[in-house]
């Protein structure tokens, strides 16, 4: 599986906002493929979401390449990649209330034509989704009653209803609780092993991201620091670097697992 | 309390009034009281009405201010323009220095004549909506400018032609005033009783109000003979190509009245020269329009 | 269900306005009176077109403004409409189609404007932009329509003001072709965007991710929207609150998925204002009220009904 050619790569990409006095982001390179699951790290402001747009072709880089299936990722009609790659952003409204069936229909809408109606398998994958999710329970509920927890399972089985390749999530576990946010985790990580799903998935958290990523990418000021399986990327000297703040590490099943530690002695270089 | 009493009373002694309140006054149609002597020499007009009726008194020569409106007599235009009076732009009247200011009764002239009362110059305040408006105001107008005499034969006339009996109607009307909407003229309307008197039945004369908003259809379905219009143009009015008014027989065939505003829009001393002129025009006399 | 019953209320509504006005016609006469087949038919399909128009317009806007309480005349296009008319008057052009041309001709100069404005940066369409360009927009023609009728000296500028709020009283087969042939263009074409204003109603960016071209969609929607309102307003003046209103009920009936919001919005829409019309035509007669303060009487209260609906939730 994981010899098969990957859906996202970034090659040595370089963005700077109009009217910015320097790159957001640079030099950055990156590919997911099936079965992959890959997360970017970084401190606030590090360039996590410009990323994200360059990989989704919402923003042209100004060097390098970002492709999806060896296709520019500005190329693609929207209605097409959206069939490819499913988005959980991090921010969303709804402007009517909706019931949780219906906003995981709008999964569906990149497989339907402008004016044909659902059909059984449509009906079918949103099920499948739901049920992926844990959420099947939920689907007549409206969504403005449901908890933090519960509204990013139907967030997730709503991109999981578009049947996409690649699920990139935009800091997901924000808000969330313990219990909610490792059985997030344990979700994509599952989606991962076992449909082959890829995932690209933006966060702070390093320590979750350390127990269930395959690779990370760690970025600082818009400039990859370090790439590669956790226990390579995430050590002490680099994440005190980057985060200016002292702190320990530790390892859990394999993974390190970083701790910070109270009042710096001296100040980091 | 007291110091209230102090100040009203003070108020009512500094009240601004022209000339003292002593003598012979006029009451005018919002209730204050206008000083009759000396006779009034500077007069502007704010009505082309008031403004005819002081030429047929014969007080034309004491006007020093005039609307844009007024265009009757011929001598009129001569007098100095205050603007179109709607509302009456207050400083452009005191500029003419006027000892008198006549206007039409209404909410606005209301507060204009306020503020002209305290330039200190007087205003009156006189209803022109009807015939039987035009005897009381030429007597008022009479009385203000110390022409009583003339004043009263015109008003004679002019109580007695709105006190005619209207002839047997012998063809039917409607005003139209607005097309989109239509907007037709009621019972309570001059031009209602220059219809009457001229022999023609106002179609609604059953909408009790000087003007109101109809339907087409009802229009049409009442079917008048002929379709009056204000209008100082001799082509038919720009609704006559519409196709939905093509639905009035009258519009159809072309009946239409076009009268203009000079002579037929208000009441003055010309409304009965207004009557058997309309008379004339339903008859199939006098000028036919193209 | 819900269809047959707005199917049913549609052509009762319709079936109403033919045969109720402040002429009596026999029951009998109907096929042959001139009154009922010059007038009345054609009022009465213009009315459904022009509600249908307006309804669908409202519901589009509203999703694509990400406001509940958009107006199509809120973007500017009624101050742009008197103003042409104004213009027209004060020109003295004279002609059967002269206002309507000249106010069509005046909401579409508001609408380039509008739509200028809120192209931030030259690309992106700024839906915040619109709403509030187009209210100033609109308060700016008001103004200068104001200062020219002011100023000029033609007692007749005065009556441009009733022309914009004339209503359906100018109603032809002729003002009915017109609409028939230019209203299915943008009609349809906010039809084909049912799908995406649904995903709109998340945020533009979630709607991007699920497929939906939403620089094009925002832009297609505008145009669409406000050309039906501008035709809207050049054959029927301003008719308020039924773009507002019918797209709320449509939403409590249908739910919020345009591609069955639409439609039931244009039918409801058509019955409201048909209904509206008949109302003010016949319950004072044989004066007739100004049709949108019969909108007015009914959407106000509707309108404040779904406005504490909208605080609650």
């Amino acid at each position: 599986m994981s010899a098969a050619s990957p859906i996202l790569r970034m090659r040595d990409v370089r963005y700077r906002y109009p009217g910015a006095s320097q790159d957001a982001l640079a030099g950055v390179s990156l590919t997911v493929g099936p079965g992959e699951f890959h997360a970017v790290l970084g401190p606030n402001g590090s360039g996590k979401t410009t990323l994200v747009r360059l990989a989704l072709g919402a923003l042209i880089p100004a060097g390098g390449t970002s492709e999806i299936l060896e296709r520019p990722a500005r190329a693609w009609p929207r209605q097409e990649l959206a069939r490819v790659v499913g988005v959980v952003p991090q921010r969303e409204d709804n402007l009517f209330p909706q019931r949780v069936r219906e906003t995981v229909l709008l999964g569906r809408y990149p497989h339907l034509s402008l004016w044909g109606k659902e059909r059984p398998e449509d009906h079918a994958a949103i099920e499948r989704a739901l049920a992926a999710c844990d959420a099947t329970q939920l689907a007549d509920r409206w969504v403005w009653t449901l908890s933090g927890g519960e509204y990013q399972r139907v967030r997730v089985a709503r991109a999981l209803a578009q049947e996409p390749r690649l699920l990139v999530l935009d800091e997901p576990a924000v808000s969330l609780d313990l219990r909610h946010e490792m059985a997030l985790f344990e979700l994509v990580r599952g989606l991962v092993d076992r449909v082959g799903l890829g995932v690209l998935m933006i966060t702070h958290d390093l320590n979750l991201a350390a127990r269930y990523a395959d690779t990370v990418l760690l970025l600082s000021e818009g400039r990859p620091v370090a790439a590669g399986a956790p226990a390579d990327v995430l050590t002490r000297e680099t994440v005190e670097r980057v985060f200016s703040w002292p702190v320990t590490m530790q390892s859990v099943d394999g993974r390190p697992q970083m701790v910070p530690l109270r009042q710096p002695k001296e100040p980091v270089a | 309390m007291r110091r209230l009493l102090l100040w009203s009373l003070l108020l009512v002694a500094c009240r601004p009034s022209g000339r003292p309140a002593a003598g012979p006054a006029l009451t005018d149609a919002a209730g204050r009281t206008v000083p009759l002597a000396p006779p009034a020499r500077r007069i502007v007009s704010l009505l082309p009405s008031f403004t005819e009726i002081l030429f047929a008194i014969g007080a034309g020569d004491h006007l020093v201010g005039r609307t844009a409106w007024c265009d009757y007599p011929p001598a009129a235009r001569a007098v100095p323009s205050v603007g179109d009076g709607m509302p009456p732009n207050v400083e452009a009247v005191a500029a003419r220095k006027p000892d008198l200011v006549v206007l039409y009764h209404s909410g606005p002239n209301v507060t204009a004549a306020g503020q002209l009362a305290r330039l200190g110059i007087p205003g009156v305040l006189l209803d022109l909506n009807r015939l039987e408006d035009l005897a009381p105001a030429a007597r008022a107008l009479g009385r203000l400018t110390g022409r009583e005499a003339a004043a009263e034969s015109l008003a004679a006339a002019m109580d007695s032609l709105a006190a005619r009996p209207p002839p047997p109607p012998f063809t039917s009307i409607v005003f139209v005033v607005w097309d989109n909407p239509p907007i037709i003229i009621g019972r309570g309307s001059y031009l209602h009783q220059l219809a009457a008197l001229a022999g023609a039945r106002n179609v609604f004369d059953d909408v009790t109000v000087p003007s109101a908003q109809v339907s087409l259809e009802t229009i049409a379905a009442r079917n008048p003979e002929w379709v009056a219009v204000l209008s100082d143009s001799a082509a038919p009015p720009a609704f006559a190509a519409r196709r939905e008014w093509r639905a009035v027989r009258a519009v159809r065939d072309r009946r239409f009245l076009l009268l203009a505003g000079s002579l037929f829009g208000r009441p003055g001393p010309r409304s009965s020269q207004a009557v058997a002129e309309l008379r004339a025009r339903l008859e199939g006399r006098g000028v036919a329009p193209r | 269900m819900r269809w047959m019953l707005l199917g049913t209320v549609a052509v009762l509504a319709l079936l109403a306005s033919v045969v109720l006005g402040p002429a009596a016609v026999p029951l009998s006469e109907l096929g042959r009176s001139d009154i009922v087949w010059n007038l009345r038919a054609p009022r009465a399909v213009l009315a459904f077109l022009v509600g249908g128009s307006l309804g669908v317009a409202g519901a589009g806007l509203q999703a694509l403004v990400r406001n509940p309480l958009a107006d199509p005349f809120l973007l500017g296009l009624s101050g742009g409409a008197g103003l042409g008319a104004v213009i027209a008057l004060a020109l003295h052009l004279t002609g059967p189609w002269v206002l309507p041309l000249a106010a069509f001709a005046g909401a579409l100069a508001a609408l380039g404007l509008v739509y200028r404005m809120g192209l931030v940066g030259g690309a992106a369409l700024d839906p915040r932009i619109l709403l509030l360009g187009g209210v100033a927009v609109g308060a700016f023609a008001a103004a200068i329509t104001t200062a020219i009728v002011s100023l000029a000296d033609a007692a007749e500028l005065r009556n441009a003001f009733l022309w914009l709020w004339g209503g359906l009283s100018a109603a032809s087969w002729d003002s009915v072709l017109l609409l028939v042939l230019y209203a299915p263009v943008p009609l349809a074409v906010l039809l084909a965007a049912a799908r995406p204003l649904d995903l709109l109603a998340l945020g533009e960016e979630p709607a991007r991710y699920l497929g939906a071209d939403v620089e094009a969609v925002k832009r297609r929607v505008y145009l669409a929207a406000s050309l039906l309102t501008a035709a809207a307003v050049a054959v029927s003046g301003v008719i308020g609150f039924v773009g507002l209103v019918v797209p709320h009920i449509a939403r409590l009936a249908w739910g919020h998925r345009h591609r069955s919001l639409l439609p039931a919005a244009f039918i409801g829409g058509g019955a409201l204002l048909a209904i509206a019309d008949t109302l003010a035509r016949t319950v004072v007669a044989p004066r007739e009220l100004p049709v949108g303060v019969v909108t007015a009487l009914i959407g106000v209260p509707v309108f404040a009904l779904l406005l504490r609906r909208w605080t609650i939730a």
